[in-house]
């Protein structure tokens, strides 16, 4: 509404002019956040994608290469060219990590301006300082956008369409996968987040929307130079996400207006602008870094307090972690359905890791059976957790080979194992600390739905089906551990879980990847006597009654003795036993690698 | 190919030159990323500084074409206090800047220093404008000095003296972390900077220390570029801190003597490139050997490759 009137009630043109391009500005900060708010990847090369569209533009409906080529084919095409530009400079450079991509991508923006500036010879195309100037009028089917309130309907059209979308792939599973690689990128790619692939999208979305906004930018000023496209454009565009929050839509929009509004009432100071902005950026870095709109109070849904029951009366802290729902899986109410099989899931032929010289793993060996439970134990830097890295892709041994349900996966990445049906939980507890409960379970889906970028925007059948799925799956699991991750703490930040949680939220997510094997790292570390009891039981029932087969390392033996079919015990990565709990516990290796062998003469 | 090989002494001293200044720049990365694992966008404001420091002595001493002190001291001087003030630009850059993020996600830190540069680059440009300043070294050196023949090689005296301050830094930057306490406790702090602060390292003390140092190699290194090309103006900081960080990861970004060994190379490169190579698209190659290195080696010829820690 207020869209639609203000073009109409602008003083004059000036201001007329400030509104259209605050609608830019809005249409590249949203861009722009979807690479540094959602994935977290800091791209300085984004003023170069802005330039690009709009020289794309420039160069197909101009005189210069005497290309006329209509509007409504030349948005498309300089988004998409744009975009593959992205891709191509994304592909090369995600393996980089966050500092090193902001350096390649800031070289990519200065060659970019480079070849700006020189290539007017030996043939002219960009027109060197001069820029090219003097466009086709855009032309809809015959109605032609010429004058300013026209101009400034078109822009805001596609600030709305941008800021829609946001909205739409932030709540996808693209929106959680890029939370995911933020918070934790090494978990997210252990639960199964195509990392390199979903940083490459981010990277080729942003790139898609700076490219549609040159060319509209292009088109409104009527001409291109070099120095549109340059540096200051970069920094003001990243105050603007900053000041809003990383990744906050509305509050990067609120950003977007305020700072193309507020240097037009400060223009005597123009000389500061800049300086100000360097200001901005340090300040809010050590101050807000979650920008102006991030965590206030009055703006964000009340949030149900977990110490409280609906009534509004006070809980007391027994009831509020042994609430009456909290009854999970009791092993003893149900039959068991599953037992160990003979059947061979997972074997490890001649497995080595070598990390320059310590051999963390050394040639080992192993079979795990179809619904077993396998303990795997051993002193402190036995190689038990470096076992686990490489079957979940983490490092890739040196020599040996990893098969599963007879199939190889030596080599494969980590999210390619899990989309394989091997998922892991992590000994030193690697949640998404900031993502809700809810959200992190949700995670796990991510290898097991396909709805890309289309379906999420346009909320096609695809993407309706998989996040009902997705949702209806993530709850179901959580549910497993009764009110402890249910109800209330649906909605409460995974970082927020007392430690036990915490460690039954791993296990959790894990479950919800759909794997068929489940790695524990150490799951009832940290837990008080009585939780462990029920963490025990609860692994247990995962095989009795849900069937999956179980590789544990537990350094607490009662929980060894309890639950495992077999155990296996590791020392200097080499396994030393291997047999029921009772061969291996007497076995006088094991005991000579926990308590030291007995003394005697070394020097003789 | 025969005017290549004739050109090729004097390419080796001109590479070895700027190889130097590269060097220098690239040592004040590698420390602070050595210790804090962060890029520090504004170094190459800091470097920016320095020549402006080193041209306002200058500029400050001379009369009318005429030092008004012995041409060595006005040099001496024009190089400490350049050190001098890069070295309190970096430190306050520290205190306010980087410290309060220390705990802070790597991201939010790197935006912080791309404040400072942005910051520190428009305020000279506020207060001492865009134009290009030049250093009248004519005052400097008398007329029989300024170059000296070698073979077929112009050795001309500013080189001589930037390739003699650079490498003499660079030993005593040397000698003093591997033969001081203070060297040894930056070692340990950069090795494990929790380990350090519990085994009785004031680990503020040591950042700053790096800060300190690191800003006022590149300060150096801004009063150096000054008298060898006799002119700076706010921009030149941009260029130079991409190539000094070029430096430091080719050689390997947290080792000093990779920045060394880098910044020597990358110059040799860049000297050598320009015989084959339209001036215009001499900063191109500092860029692609970064790209490459970080694609094909991104820890650098001197450095290890880790593997990360799970």
């Amino acid at each position: 509404m207020m869209l639609i009137v203000a073009p109409h009630i602008m003083p004059n043109n000036y201001w007329l002019r400030i509104y259209t391009m605050s609608g830019l500005w809005v249409m590249l900060a949203l861009g722009l956040n979807v690479v540094a708010g959602f994935a977290g990847l800091l791209d300085l090369a984004y003023v170069a994608f802005f330039g690009i569209g709009g020289y794309t533009f420039a160069l197909l409906s101009s005189s210069q290469l005497n290309v006329h080529l209509p509007f409504i084919l030349v948005l498309p095409i300089a988004a998409v060219f744009t975009m593959l530009i992205g891709i191509t400079l994304g592909s090369t450079s995600m393996r980089l990590k966050g500092d090193y991509l902001a350096i390649v991508t800031l070289a990519f923006a200065q060659i970019f301006k480079l070849l700006l500036l020189n290539l007017d010879t030996p043939v002219n195309i960009t027109g060197g300082v001069n820029g090219i100037f003097g466009f086709d009028p855009i032309n809809f089917f015959g109605f032609r956008i010429i004058s300013s309130v026209a101009y400034a309907y078109l822009i805001w059209f596609f600030a709305v369409g941008v800021t829609l979308g946001s909205f739409r792939i932030k709540r996808s599973r693209f929106g959680r996968g890029w939370e995911a690689i933020r918070e934790d990128e090494l978990a997210a790619e252990a639960i199964g987040v195509n990392t390199t692939w979903m940083k490459l999208m981010a990277f080729a979305g942003g790139a898609f929307i700076a490219g549609a906004a040159g060319a509209l930018f292009a088109s409104f000023q009527d001409s291109v130079f070099p120095n549109n496209f340059d540096f200051p454009q970069l920094v003001i565009v990243y105050c603007m996400v900053i000041l809003g929050g990383l990744g906050n839509i509305p509050g990067v929009i609120l950003g977007a207006v305020l700072l193309s509004i507020l240097p037009e009432f400060l223009r005597e100071y123009g000389a500061y602008r800049m300086m100000s902005y360097g200001l901005i950026l340090i300040v809010l870095m050590a101050l807000r870094p979650q920008g102006i709109m991030g965590e206030v109070g009055f703006l964000i849904r009340k949030k149900i307090r977990p110490d409280k029951d609906q009534t509004g009366r006070l809980r007391t802290s027994t009831e509020l972690y042994y609430d009456e729902n909290a009854k999970p899986l009791g092993i003893s109410e149900s039959k068991s359905q599953y037992a160990k099989s003979s059947l061979a899931v997972l074997e490890l032929n001649h497995v080595t890791m070598d990390f320059g010289g310590i051999k963390a793993v050394d040639d080992l060996s192993l079979v795990l059976h179809e619904r077993e439970i396998l303990s795997v134990i051993g002193p402190n830097g036995a190689g038990k957790t470096t076992l686990f890295n490489l079957i979940s892709g983490i490092y890739p041994p040196n020599v040996g080979s990893i098969y599963f349900e007879g199939r190889e996966i030596t080599g494969l990445k980590p999210h390619q194992v899990v989309k394989a049906g091997i998922s892991r939980t992590f000994q030193n507890l690697r949640l998404f600390n900031k993502m809700s409960v809810l959200d992190n379970a949700k995670v796990g889906q991510f290898c097991r739905t396909s709805a890309g970028p289309l379906s999420i925007l346009f909320h096609l059948p695809l993407h309706t089906k998989e996040e009902n799925e997705t949702d209806r799956k993530a709850k179901e699991v959580l549910g497993l551990f009764g009110a402890r991750l249910t109800g209330y703490r649906f909605d409460q930040q995974a970082g927020f879980l007392s430690y036990a949680n915490r460690r039954r939220m791993e296990i959790a997510r894990a479950l919800s990847t759909d794997a068929k094997i489940l790695l524990l790292d150490e799951p009832s570390a940290g837990m008080n006597p009585q939780e462990t009891i029920e963490i025990t039981e609860f692994i247990k029932s995962l095989r009795d009654l849900f069937g999956y087969t179980i590789l544990l390392i537990e350094h607490k033996l009662n929980v060894v003795r309890t639950i495992s079919d077999r155990v296996i015990a590791l020392d200097y990565g080499i396994k030393i036993a291997e047999g029921s709990y009772e061969e291996v516990a007497n076995s006088e290796k094991v005991i000579e690698a926990y308590l030291g062998r007995k003394r005697q003469r070394v020097f003789s | 190919m025969e005017i290549y090989l004739q050109q090729l002494p004097q390419q080796l001293i001109n590479g070895l030159t700027l190889g130097g200044v590269y060097a220098l720049i690239a040592i004040g990365y590698s420390m602070v990323y050595g210790i804090l694992g962060m890029l520090n966008f504004a170094h190459g404001e800091v470097y920016m500084i320095g020549g402006f420091a080193g041209w306002w002595v200058l500029h400050l001493l001379t009369r009318n074409n005429e030092v008004l002190i012995s041409a060595a001291l006005v040099i001496s001087l024009m190089i400490i206090i350049a050190m001098a003030v890069s070295a309190l630009v970096g430190v306050v850059a520290e205190r306010f800047a980087y410290r309060p993020l220390r705990n802070a996600p790597r991201m939010n830190l790197l935006l912080s220093a791309l404040g400072v540069s942005i910051f520190l680059q428009n305020l000279v440009l506020t207060y001492q404008g865009a134009k290009v300043r030049f250093f009248h070294i004519g005052a400097l050196i008398p007329e029989g000095l300024r170059v000296i023949h070698i073979g077929p090689a112009v050795f001309s005296f500013m080189r001589a003296l930037v390739i003699a301050v650079t490498f003499l830094l660079m030993g005593l930057l040397s000698v003093m972390i591997k033969r001081t306490k203070v060297g040894k406790a930056m070692r340990a702090t950069a090795q494990d900077l929790e380990a350090a602060s519990f085994m009785g390292v004031d680990v503020n003390r040591i950042i700053v220390l790096v800060f300190l140092i690191g800003s006022a190699l590149g300060g150096a290194a801004g009063a150096l570029v000054g008298l060898l090309f006799t002119q700076v103006d706010y921009y030149v900081g941009f260029q130079a801190g991409l190539k000094g960080f070029t430096a430091a990861v080719l050689g390997g970004i947290g080792n000093i003597y990779g920045a060394m060994l880098g910044g020597i190379l990358l110059g040799l490169a860049e000297a050598l490139a320009v015989t084959f190579l339209p001036s215009a698209y001499k900063d191109v190659v500092a860029f692609v050997i970064l790209i490459v290195v970080l694609i094909v080696r991104p820890w650098g010829l001197v450095g290890e490759k880790m593997p990360e820690k799970v």
